[in-house]
């Protein structure tokens, strides 16, 4: 008898858990669109190059400060950034223009909608390179990389994976077949098209290894200065004292960096000044934009 | 022979020890040498109890993050530690022998499972829970504490089980033999015996909360400011060091190894505490 209680004791609260479980997933979407709600303010941590790249080009960053909101939510990750965004109706944050997903919306800048046209045409303003470094002569094999990247089949996977080639009249890549290994250090956000490229490169050239390391932009340059890595991958322009250090750039790609709401959100159109005024705080309502 | 073959294997045994001991130590000394001038440059006092942390300004005040760490701690035990405590009693008196043999293995389980996981869970499912029943954003102490609370259950209610197993059958037999029913002989009589033994669990759990990193930054909201409601959005000592290091260099980078030397003085705190119950438990 007692023994029976206890089961249904049991099988009532699993019951109970499950129906809560449900019911928190399915909320959110029956209520009306984010107006009048608090804005949530989502950032990337401070020495991300995608940061470092939309503080400067929106106005956040006014002279060497950085007057982003105390109360901007940090996430460490393109993708977190976009999950907090999709789950949150108030949220406003940014991503690269390549990780962009069906699951938030981006919106247009200064009436300028983020697309592969506009950003190599200059009127979507918030873009950046994605730069390689290198220090010095590069060795043979390195070289011989950069020049696959640089070159007609390179730029076309550029292309494909998102991004915007910068290169339009190269010509196709010979492989030369060389052997040996190359190491890549750097931003987060310029990896994985590498990835994409180092896979079709040792295709061509199946006796060559590349290591492909993701610490950050700031980190990949460092690597570079001490020579712990052939080529530095960085989602910003360098730094003067980076660029006293000897380091050479090159832009292998354009990226356009999508101000992200959630899909329930009305807004479709952000004035770079009010981009700028919702990250520094002084606009703190949706009430207020428009 | 025999003694040459004993005494290399002594060798391989005292190396083995070695390897361990030497690997703590060299952690200190690491995370010391770099650490301590890097507060010595900012000021104590400037590091400790500072308000602000802007590394691009030359601002390196953490005190928002040992509070946060503090915090999140705290809200970690106030949930963890009643269910955790309430589900070791089930398991040691109450559990039939078929369910046992179900929970156990699941209770288990949960401790194994790996921190992003959690993280991910807690990003996908608590966050969205707290955000439409308690408000906010959602990224809160509250979350972090709940998503906490259940990773350090494992901890608790497995060495409080052992320790109330522990407990000399007598204690309970004589107190339902004085009349009292089987919950009064439990909670008044096996739980206050095993106290010392259930104290130690919950200070392992302290230790397991405030230590955690992959899934706190994912559900914390990472706002290096004091936290001024339960869904305010918090960063950890452990978040503080993880979200910035890949990026950080010259004093900023000291300033992380630097929080690292706070959290290494709690843990060794957590550690003495918990060694020095032991010894007055025994």
């Amino acid at each position: 008898m007692k023994k029976n209680k206890l089961k249904k004791a049991m099988a009532f609260g699993l019951a109970a858990l499950m129906a809560f479980g449900i019911s928190g997933c399915g909320g959110g979407d029956a209520k009306d669109a984010a107006s009048g709600q608090d804005i949530t303010v989502i950032s990337r941590e401070e020495g991300s190059g995608t940061r470092d790249a939309f503080v400067e080009i929106t106005g956040v960053l006014s002279g060497d400060t950085d007057r982003t909101v105390d109360s901007a939510e940090i996430s460490n990750s393109t993708s977190v950034v976009t999950q907090s965004v999709a789950g949150n109706e108030a949220a406003i944050g940014y991503i690269s223009m390549g990780s962009m997903s069906e699951q938030v919306k981006a919106v247009k800048v200064n009436g300028v909608a983020a697309s592969v046209d506009s950003v190599k045409s200059g009127d979507y303003e918030l873009q950046r390179p994605f730069n390689i470094v290198t220090k010095g002569k590069l060795a043979e094999l390195p070289q011989d990389f950069v020049n696959f990247i640089m070159s007609a089949d390179g730029q076309a996977i550029i292309e494909e994976e998102g991004y915007i080639a910068i290169n339009g009249e190269a010509e196709g890549y010979q492989a030369k077949g060389l052997s040996g290994s190359i190491t890549l250090a750097g931003s987060t956000s310029v990896a994985p098209v590498m990835e994409v490229l180092a896979d079709q490169y040792k295709k061509q050239n199946p006796d060559v290894a590349i290591e492909i390391q993701q610490t950050g932009s700031g980190a990949g340059i460092q690597s570079t200065i001490e020579g712990v890595c052939d080529i530095g991958m960085a989602s910003r322009a360098l730094a003067d004292d980076e660029v006293e250090k000897g380091l050479d750039t090159q832009e292998i790609a354009l990226d356009g960096i999508a101000v992200i709401v959630n899909k329930t959100n009305d807004v479709e159109d952000l004035a770079m000044e009010e981009i700028m005024q919702i990250f520094t705080g002084e606009i703190t309502n949706w009430a207020d934009v428009q | 022979m025999r003694n040459h073959s004993e005494n290399a294997m002594k060798a391989v045994f005292l190396a083995a020890a070695c390897v361990s001991i030497i690997a703590v130590i060299l952690i200190c000394v690491f995370l010391f040498a770099s650490g301590i001038p890097a507060i010595l440059e900012i000021g104590p006092f400037d590091f400790l109890l500072g308000r602000s942390w802007k590394p691009g300004q030359g601002l390196y005040g953490i005190f928002p993050m040992i509070i946060g760490s503090i915090y999140v701690t705290a809200g970690a035990i106030i949930i963890g530690v009643p269910i955790g405590l309430f589900c070791a009693v089930f398991l040691a008196r109450y559990c039939p022998k078929g369910l046992y043999r179900i929970a156990k293995p699941a209770i288990n389980l949960l401790a194994g499972i790996p921190s992003i996981v959690y993280g991910f869970f807690g990003l996908m499912v608590v966050v969205p829970l707290v955000q439409n029943y308690a408000g906010g954003s959602g990224k809160s102490l509250l979350t972090a504490s709940v998503l906490l609370g259940i990773m350090i259950l494992p901890t608790i209610i497995n060495v409080s089980e052992s320790n109330i197993r522990a407990v000399p059958e007598h204690y309970y037999e004589g107190s339902l033999a004085l009349g009292a029913t089987k919950e009064r002989s439990i909670f008044r009589a096996v739980l206050p015996a095993a106290k010392m033994g259930i104290l130690a669990g919950v200070i392992l759990g302290i230790g397991r909360a405030i230590g955690e990193t992959m899934a706190v930054v994912m559900v914390c909201g990472n706002q290096a400011i004091l936290p001024e409601h339960i869904t305010s959005g918090v960063r950890t000592l452990t978040a503080n060091i993880v979200l910035e290091m890949g990026y950080a260099s010259g004093l900023h980078r000291d300033a992380l190894i630097a929080t690292a030397v706070v959290l290494f003085v709690f843990i060794l705190l957590i550690n003495l505490s918990f060694t020095a119950l032991k010894r007055r438990g025994a």
